[in-house]
């Protein structure tokens, strides 16, 4: 019954027009990095090199397919969770504005197994948003760039990974990625079972991502207690992939603390439309 | 009388030494300018503070008087001056005058300072200073001093190509000012202020990076075609 009405999610979401915008959004957004990268992509690079280059010279190929996925990938995974809230954020509320969770809650299966399947529903909404973006970074700069070595710049200075090591770091890094997204997606599901309208759970979901990202952002000791419980710090741990030796510990923890916070928003939500009065 | 006596004395000894420091370089600059051209594989490793990058192997090609290209798989960090600045500049004895300085024994190996100071309008260059192996006529080191990128000291070690003045193993130290990085750019989850702030009051100002050559093919008449940049 929940494989079967995790389908009927999927397809409710699939005849949502909005659930195209977060494609059609991804596809023409690389599609302007990538041209203003050819255009242009020498000046980013000697922005990353510049003040080495006083002493230094780098030879090679430095723009090149690898640098352009991980600029992409770290310009839109600030940006792609709104295309993902603004899907998952309605599939509870959004059947409450249109009256149709009374309908949902006489079929024969449980609210558990309706919240699941919505939240299943929503996951493979974002796995798939996440496939396209990483098929749109990695495959299409390669295509226009061609490989080489990657430059990576950090806050310990550059790491330059070798063309035959990175493969496997953008793998496991889109896997951190995807983990990061469901987070915000089970977040966006999570209030829009305390919602009656799809705007207000897209937009609470937006301002809390916002709202972590800039304590986290702000370089202040007094934040630095607050930081490692803030999912939007472990966002950005896909890019922990990219460094030499690679943090796993850290990635670990950060892997650790987005999915506890996938289970208690599951099980806000759970309790939430458990309780949730739907004859009124 | 006496007094002119002495200022001549003086001006003489100055004059020999200087000679001698000249004939010197010429040997050097005879080794040198005998090699038109050359290939030769290198081996890069860099070790510079906040910079990692693994070691890596490129092709070097060289035409004189100062063609240089690397050829390379992917991305390399090489030094941005002392490859052949300082050959280019003692083969041109009107832009310096060189004049000994104190013995110095490198590597076991008894050397003599030459201070090569440029003359007025002589370029980029401030101040050099070679270390030179009088009996094989080899620089086995080299300081030199740029407006532009500082001071960069280099250490050569020779092989099999020593009769040439072409050397097996090069090492650059590089004094890396502190570098900054955007911070825009470098977000990082794994560092809390207090460990950034710490980690930049630590930072090395010095590099190495070592080149070692190996398998030099010699005046094998390279084309001026192959020094031309492509565009990517």
């Amino acid at each position: 019954m929940l494989l079967k009405n995790t389908y009927n999610e999927f397809i409710k979401i699939v005849a949502k027009p909005r659930s195209y915008l977060g494609f059609g959004a991804l596809t023409l957004l690389i599609a302007i990095i990538i041209f203003a990268m050819k255009a242009d992509g020498e000046t980013i690079v000697s922005f990353i090199t510049a003040s080495f280059e006083q002493t230094l010279a780098f030879n090679g190929k430095l723009v090149n397919g690898n640098l352009i996925a991980f600029i992409i990938l770290q310009m839109l995974v600030v940006h792609i969770p709104l295309l993902v809230a603004l899907v998952t954020g309605d599939l509870i509320s959004g059947e409450a504005a249109m009256g149709t969770v009374r309908m949902l809650a006489t079929k024969p299966i449980s609210r558990t197994q309706i919240v699941l399947s919505k939240f299943i529903a929503g996951a493979i909404y974002t796995l798939l948003l996440t496939i396209w973006l990483g098929f749109l970074s990695l495959f299409v700069s390669h295509l226009v760039f061609g490989a080489g070595d990657l430059i990576v710049l950090n806050s310990d200075g550059l790491v330059i990974l070798q063309e035959a090591d990175i493969l496997w770091r953008f793998g496991l890094g889109f896997c951190v990625a995807f983990l990061a997204l469901l987070t915000v997606a089970t977040l966006s599901i999570c209030l829009s079972a305390f919602a009656e309208n799809s705007v207000g759970p897209i937009v609470s979901t937006m301002a809390i991502i916002i709202l972590f990202t800039i304590i986290g952002s702000l370089d202040v000791t007094v934040f630095d207690t607050i930081k490692p419980y803030l999912f939007t710090t472990h966002m950005a741990s896909w890019r922990s992939f990219f460094e030499d030796p690679v943090p796993y510990d850290s990635i670990y923890q950060s892997i650790i603390v987005l999915l506890v916070h996938i289970a208690v928003l599951i099980g806000i939500t759970l309790y939430k439309f458990n309780k949730k009065d739907i004859t009124s | 009388m006496k007094k002119l006596f002495l200022l001549a004395f003086l001006c003489f000894s100055v004059l020999s030494y200087s000679q001698t420091a000249n004939a010197v370089i010429d040997k050097i600059n005879a080794k040198l300018l005998a090699v038109k051209d050359y290939t030769v594989n290198a081996n890069i490793n860099a070790n510079i503070p906040m910079i990692k990058i693994m070691p890596s192997n490129v092709k070097i090609y060289f035409k004189q008087k100062d063609k240089f290209k690397i050829e390379s798989k992917g991305i390399v960090i090489v030094p941005k001056q002392g490859f052949t600045e300082l050959n280019s500049f003692i083969s041109n004895k009107s832009k310096y005058t060189a004049v000994f300085g104190e013995n110095a024994v490198i590597r076991t190996i008894q050397t003599r300072l030459i201070n090569i100071i440029p003359n007025e309008g002589a370029g980029d260059i401030v101040l050099a200073k070679i270390w030179v192996d009088v009996a094989k006529s080899v620089i086995m080191k080299s300081q030199i001093t740029t407006l532009s990128n500082g001071t960069v000291n280099v250490d050569y070690t020779y092989g099999d190509q020593i009769s040439r003045g072409l050397p097996s193993v090069m090492k650059f130290e590089i004094d890396v000012k502190k570098f900054k990085i955007p911070k825009s750019v470098a977000s990082d989850i794994n560092k809390s202020s207090a460990d950034k702030k710490k980690a930049s009051a630590n930072q090395k100002t010095k590099g190495t990076i070592t080149i070692t050559l190996s398998n030099y093919k010699i005046n094998t008449g390279l084309s001026d075609a192959l020094f031309v940049k492509k565009k990517n």
